[in-house]
């Protein structure tokens, strides 16, 4: 039985994967769902609700909504529940693509087309998406200059109509006209944070993938971000408090049995450690 | 068969032959590789024409010179030259022009680069700055200022000992040094688990991402409409 257990520290790395793979499949077979009991947010996620809540009706929102395929499995459950805050609140907003990924305009074109038309919000009026913003090689010249002149650094929108012409932009013109900058991407520069917030004092929110978010947890403490979403359980908790479950909801429900496998593979690999030596102790 | 059917279609097949490789190295897996990293750049240099280049340098410019546009737009034409200067890296005669467009841009990183760390990391240094007495705070001493002075004393404690162990030459024979050493990297190791947690919370959302991916596709190819 011990030399038997023994074996499950050496199990072939193949066999994880498809049993991590069969785990996650289970929700899209079966179609069962877990109960998500609603939990008290972390307080990363609630002060970034807040801080939308707290939106006056002159100011906007920017969203830097930079991700495209590679960072879709997370980015698109936060930029959907922001968007539908946004649109239900009516909080005007502006999105920009800054430097990141050319495709990233597209993206978030498509989420929030969706929501907005779903939300009776209209282009040019309630929200405008200004595309993509070629960052090169320092993306501080872009922030610098989107803080000082929108206008300037990005005088079409993405369906190329001079942003002169849409009427929500007459009234946005910089950063002043702005209430919060929030960066949905992979890894968001921290360059938004002491540009944004250290020169304007624009409060500034990031949506990170989870593997980033430990980094970023400083600039909470220190005050430097106001507000986090840390992947799809960011995206869920973010749900919950507007009680509109969507997307996020969905996954974080989905991953939790992909979750339950990894603690039961820890627990296997822990047993297999301790029958290995327990077997050497008894040989020896 | 219409153009987004054959496209989920292609994209099913081209994340399956990317999952072959957790199988073993194969041609397959290499193939879609080469593929998806051609479309990229293709992508990228046909949506950077599109986006950036044609509106807003191209454009301006064709204006111009139709007079539909103020003259002052031709001007962009200008920008040819330092951007030309990039290419003389190429030739070895014609290095030193290079550097000129190489070192404006790292001067201009070095200025940016210098004002937005010191934007960056100053506060965090006066966020360090923590108090531990519970008496000093403006209720006086509650539970609330004795949890609050805890919890700062463990940041500070993780943030000396942490330091301590990078200090390289600080003689570790004394008990307290090796001590301190010996918690700050306990607390690396805590802070390295939270990030290797992370890590496969992130894996295990793109593989969901791409097994509802794969999932959808099914079920519009069966049951198309």
């Amino acid at each position: 039985m011990i030399r038997w257990l023994a074996r499950l520290r050496s199990i072939d790395r193949r066999w994880l994967y498809l049993a991590t793979a069969i785990a996650l499949a289970i929700p899209f077979i079966v179609g069962g769902r877990i109960p998500m009991p609603p939990t008290e947010p972390f307080m990363v996620t609630r002060r970034l609700y807040e801080a939308i809540e707290s939106c006056p009706p002159n100011k906007v929102v920017l969203i830097d909504s930079s991700w495209d395929m590679g960072s879709e499995a997370e980015n698109c459950a936060q930029l959907e529940c922001v968007v539908r805050h946004l649109c239900r609140r009516r909080v005007r907003f502006v999105v920009v693509s800054v430097g990141v990924t050319q495709l990233g305009p597209e993206f978030a074109q498509r989420v929030i087309k969706k929501i907005a038309k779903e939300a009776g919000c209209t282009y040019g009026t309630d929200w405008v998406n200004l595309g993509f913003v070629q960052a090169g090689s320092d993306i501080k010249v872009v922030i610098e200059n989107l803080c000082r002149d929108i206008h300037a650094t990005r005088p079409i929108d993405v369906e190329e109509t001079p942003v002169a012409k849409l009427d929500l932009m007459r009234e946005v013109r910089s950063i002043r006209d702005v209430h919060l900058v929030l960066s949905i991407t992979y890894s968001p520069t921290p360059d938004w944070i002491s540009l944004v917030k250290g020169q304007f004092g624009t409060p500034v929110a990031f949506g990170c993938m989870t593997i980033m978010s430990p980094y970023y947890h400083t600039f909470i403490e220190s005050g430097q971000l106001c507000g986090m979403l840390i992947g799809n359980w960011g995206a869920a908790e973010y749900e919950g408090l507007t009680r509109q479950p969507g997307k996020g909801t969905e996954l974080i429900a989905f991953a939790t049995y992909g979750n339950c496998m990894i603690l039961a593979a820890i627990l296997l690999g822990n047993l297999g450690l301790w029958a290995a030596r327990r077997s050497r102790r008894q040989a020896g | 068969m219409t153009a987004t059917t054959l496209a989920t279609c292609v994209g099913a097949l081209v994340t399956l032959l990317v999952f072959s490789y957790l199988v073993k190295d194969n041609l397959l897996y290499r193939l879609a590789l080469q593929a998806a990293l051609g479309a990229a750049v293709g992508t990228g240099v046909f949506i950077a024409w599109r986006d950036v280049l044609r509106p807003m340098w191209w454009q301006p410019i064709q204006g111009a010179f139709q007079g539909k546009r103020p003259w002052t737009d031709a001007l962009w034409l200008v920008a040819l030259i330092p951007g030309s200067l990039w290419y003389f890296q190429l030739s070895k005669k014609w290095f030193w022009l290079s550097t000129l467009i190489t070192g404006l841009f790292i001067g201009v990183s070095a200025g940016l680069a210098f004002k937005s760390q010191i934007l960056l990391i100053l506060p965090q240094i006066g966020a360090s700055l923590k108090p531990i007495n519970p008496f000093a705070g403006p209720g006086g001493l509650t539970w609330a200022s004795v949890f609050d002075c805890l919890n700062h004393l463990v940041f500070l404690v993780g943030l000396v000992t942490t330091l301590l162990y990078f200090f390289f030459s600080l003689k570790s024979e004394t008990p307290l040094v090796r001590h301190s050493v010996r918690i700050g990297r306990i607390m690396i190791m805590i802070c390295l688990g939270a990030m290797f947690g992370s890590t496969v919370m992130t894996r295990m959302a793109y593989l969901l991402d791409r097994l509802r991916f794969l999932h959808d596709s099914v079920r519009t190819w069966l049951f198309p409409g």
